[in-house]
């Protein structure tokens, strides 16, 4: 059933007329990937609804800084409130570091007190490759009308120190409450920084 | 029941992934207090004079299988950030990285160091620090340490203590920190121009054309100007270096893009490019090596030539026969059709298997040439004259002017019946055959000493499938076997005009030679070619006499002497390295402070293959008539540095002077202050210095 269901993720988003990489301003490309119960989980589903896209790997320290000093989980529980779509995605492949099953995505999701919609599960990467993800955390958010709006860093200091969370600016945050207030989102693009993202090597 | 396996294997698969992740982190992490990457600071001098700069050079040691990050990191990772507790008054210049290297992980782009590398950071000490003064320096350093599968920030306490020194003392250097420098790469000196063209990013860097980097690669420091992953292509337009590869998805419109350009292992340029126009795509360079060598089609078309040549091998007096007789052994062998096809393929597998063998063993040779330096290019009038030698040579074999010794080993192998014979047989009609093969050889060798290894490897495979091609078709087309035409008088004449061609390339050669090294260059590699020609027909007219070679030992003497002089007996070929028309020695501090004893005026200048001022100074006012005999009127001593490989000294030289880089012209009157001329020199502006 997971075989097929990631057989049918590589499909969908091959199947959909994108470019090689996403463009900040069109259409974000659709995907359609497993979550951590097994239940398949459709980008275009929350059509209507803002949806933020978070690459992670647990055992990245870039990530671990954002989830020890509770930023990650912050700004999840923030966007839930409004009503924001949270993905966390895991594209690290099978035997690479940070690669989880089902289980082990819940447990991580529970242990962190993580607040994300669903943790999807990309262990071929496809979906990574096809948004161009290259760091955890890499960070995406698509607006109610399915177009790209931001896409990089989660904040403005490139360090794995949790320390300097305190005097970044979040840009995941700071772009939510532009879209909230309907405004155009003033950074919409960063470097993102942080581990690579766990291919695999074929 | 087909899911239940489907997920009992899944349960087997997790938890061997399980297992081996976890023997491969802990095999992997280092020991707990112990750094992947060890730092240490170390300083060229403990004493540092009030006022001036001591260079320091934070010396990073990763463990094997461990990489640190340049400035850019590429497509993850981080760079290195210090932070400074420095004496009152003490100020730390940035970090200055080494040319890095490239690591690709899962598609995604690593500027790494994967070996041991230093960073040099210059600390400045101000004037009022008294004398003998301690000047503890430590800082924190923290840094990315990384495998191709995990990433660990480390953090590194390092501290160096110092001691001012009288004030303006001597400045002291070390040859450890020479090496450092040597390592970092040197300012270009002219700007680029970059353009952003639908998807591509194209840059252009003043080169000039005599600059042939070996391997290049363009380290951008400035983000968001290309794909990282991307491969570059590199082409040449004149005195022009032009990169294109992918731009990012999102790329935002940038004032300047800043980057190093390798040129080969660890020697690279840094330079600034600004948007402007790109010419179009010139001449290709090879591109980089690690990815894609070779262009396909320059691949195939080698192929393809190598193919035609080894056909006609086959209508050469003495493979022809070997053929006819295996066909004929084969036409007696009765309808077995399996044993004809086995005996083909042998056959063709003996005949391929020589031919890539003996391109082995050549590019074996070519490779070890160019470790000793000889540049096996086009664009070098010897390797014209060589090439030029052998395919007259050739092209008089084939017009029967002189015959090559036949060898006879290998026949008895070839004897032997069934597979085994027809492979040997296959391996004689490549090797052993010499005498008829070796025309076509020679230009198959000719081509693998220019050709990329790829496409040199394959033009030998495709001259023994070539070879191989009428016994393959007779061992797979039985009607054919019948149809074979005999041996006779015909192969002979085929042989005379097959001269012609090889008659037309030597004409053609002649010309190019002309073309590089002037007219006296091309008399010069003419009458060689006479002389070589001379020599053949002597032997020719010998043979089959015991000493029928001997001539060509004078013959092949001359040639070398003749090799040897050649460059300098040529007018030099445009494109050579600059002959400046004044009397020049190679620019040594103490060859300097010797010339100023001697009250000379001195005129000192600096300079690189790669500098593009350099070489139009060079050409439009150093090389002028008028300059050389205003120079030689005063009697002024010309130092030349040349900077090309960035040698310290020199370095240090530049750095006293201000500049970090060439071109750099100083002018020494006796009695007088030193001059540092402008960057842009004009003969007038030389003219009027010295008088």
């Amino acid at each position: 059933m997971k075989q097929m269901l990631t057989a049918f993720a590589a499909v969908a988003v091959i199947a959909a007329p994108v470019a090689a990489a996403p463009v900040v301003g069109r259409p974000a490309p659709n995907f359609k990937l497993a979550d951590a119960n097994g239940r398949p989980v459709t980008l275009s589903d929350f059509r209507g609804k803002t949806v933020v896209l978070e690459w992670s790997n647990p055992e990245c320290p870039f990530v671990k800084k954002h989830y020890s000093s509770g930023n990650m989980q912050k700004a999840q529980a923030a966007a839930a409130r409004d009503g924001v779509v949270w993905l966390t995605i895991n594209s690290s492949a099978p035997g690479k570091q940070g690669h989880v099953n089902g289980g082990q995505a819940k447990s991580f999701v529970t242990k962190a007190g993580a607040r994300p919609a669903a943790y999807l599960l990309d262990p071929r990467g496809v979906v990574g490759k096809v948004y161009d993800a290259k760091t955890t955390p890499h960070m995406y958010i698509v607006n109610k009308a399915g177009t790209l709006v931001y896409a990089g860093g989660i904040d403005d200091k490139p360090t794995p120190n949790p320390a300097d969370v305190a005097g970044a600016r979040n840009h995941v945050l700071a772009a939510l409450s532009e879209l909230k207030a309907g405004k155009a989102v003033s950074v919409a693009t960063s470097r993102p920084y942080g581990c690579s993202v766990k291919y695999s090597d074929s | 029941m087909a899911a239940h396996r489907g997920t009992l294997w899944h349960l087997v698969g997790a938890l061997l992934a399980a297992l081996l992740l976890h023997a491969t982190a802990s095999a992997q992490l280092p020991q707990p207090g112990k750094n992947a990457i060890a730092a240490s600071l170390i300083a060229e001098s403990s004493a540092v004079a009030p006022g001036g700069t001591v260079t320091l050079a934070l010396v990073m040691k990763p463990a094997k299988g461990w990489h640190g990050y340049w400035k850019n990191p590429g497509d993850s990772g981080i760079e290195t950030q210090i932070a400074w507790d420095l004496p009152h008054g003490l100020t730390a210049g940035p970090i200055q990285y080494p040319v890095p290297g490239r690591l690709i992980v899962g598609g995604l782009m690593n500027y790494v160091y994967e070996g041991d590398y230093a960073q040099l950071i210059d600390v400045h000490v101000p004037a009022d620090v008294a004398p003998g003064t301690a000047l503890p320096l430590r800082a924190r350093v923290d840094y990315l340490a990384c495998t191709d599968e995990v990433c660990v920030p480390e953090t590194a306490k390092v501290a160096v203590g110092l001691r001012a020194g009288v004030p303006g003392g001597p400045q002291a250097s070390s040859p450890t920190f020479d090496r450092f420098r040597q390592a970092l790469p040197k300012p270009l000196g002219s700007e680029g121009r970059f353009e952003r063209a639908g998807n591509r990013f194209r840059l252009a860097v003043p080169l000039p054309a005599a600059v042939e980097p070996a391997e290049p690669y363009f380290f951008p420091l400035t983000d968001g100007a290309l794909a990282y992953a991307a491969d570059q292509s590199f082409s040449r337009s004149g005195d022009t270096l032009i990169v294109e590869t992918d731009a990012p998805s999102n790329a935002a419109s940038l004032p300047a893009v800043e980057g190093v350009l390798r040129l080969s292992d660890g020697n690279g340029l840094w330079l600034t490019a600004v948007p402007g126009r790109v010419p179009p795509a010139g001449e290709a360079l090879g591109t980089e090596i690690q990815q894609s060598p070779v262009s396909l089609p320059a691949v195939l078309a080698a192929l393809l030539g190598a193919l035609v040549g080894g056909l006609l091998l086959n209508v050469m007096p003495c493979v022809f026969p070997i053929l006819s007789l295996k066909a004929l052994s084969l036409a007696k062998s009765g309808g077995d059709e399996g044993t004809a096809r086995r005996e083909a393929i042998a056959y063709t597998s003996g005949a391929m298997l020589i031919c890539l063998a003996l391109g082995a063993v050549l590019l074996g040779l070519r490779a070890g040439g160019s470790a000793a330096g000889w540049a096996f290019q086009l664009q070098d009038p010897r390797v014209i004259l060589l090439l030029l030698l052998l395919v007259t040579a050739i092209a008089l074999n084939l017009a029967g002017l002189f015959e090559l010794p036949a060898l006879d080993v290998g026949d008895r192998l070839a004897r032997r019946g069934g597979h085994q014979g027809a492979f040997w047989t296959g391996a004689l009609a490549a090797f052993v055959a010499t005498p008829c093969t070796g025309p076509f050889m020679g230009a198959a060798l000719g081509a693998a000493l220019v050709l990329p290894t790829a496409a040199a490897l394959a033009v030998f495979a495709g001259l023994g499938l070539g070879l191989a091609l009428p016994f393959l078709a007779l061992g797979f087309i039985p009607a054919l076997r019948r149809r074979l035409p005999r041996p006779g008088p015909w192969m002979a004449r085929l042989r005379r005009i097959l001269s012609i061609p090889m008659f037309l390339t030597a004409l053609g050669l002649a010309w190019i030679l002309g073309r590089q090294a002037g007219i006296d260059g091309m008399a010069l590699g003419l009458a060689i070619t006479m002389v070589v020609a001379l020599t053949l027909w002597w032997i020719g007219h010998r043979q089959g006499q015991r000493s029928a070679w001997l001539p060509l030992a004078p013959a092949a003497l001359a040639v070398v002497a003749a090799l040897i002089l050649f460059p300098a007996a040529a007018n030099g070929p445009p494109t050579s390295s600059a002959q400046t028309a004044l009397d020049s020695e190679p620019f040594t501090e103490a060859r300097l402070a010797q010339l100023q004893q001697e009250r000379r005026p001195i005129f000192v200048y600096f300079t690189a293959d790669w500098c593009i001022t350099c070489k139009v100074n060079e050409k439009g006012a150093l090389e002028r008539a008028q300059v050389a005999e205003a120079f030689a009127a005063r009697q002024v001593a010309v130092l030349v540095g040349d900077w090309t490989r960035g040698d310290a000294a020199i370095g240090r030289f530049l750095e006293k002077h201000g500049r970090s880089g060439v071109p750099l012209y100083l002018y020494y009157a006796p009695g007088k202050p030193v001059e540092t001329l402008p960057q842009v020199l004009t003969p007038s502006r030389l003219v009027s210095m010295v008088s």
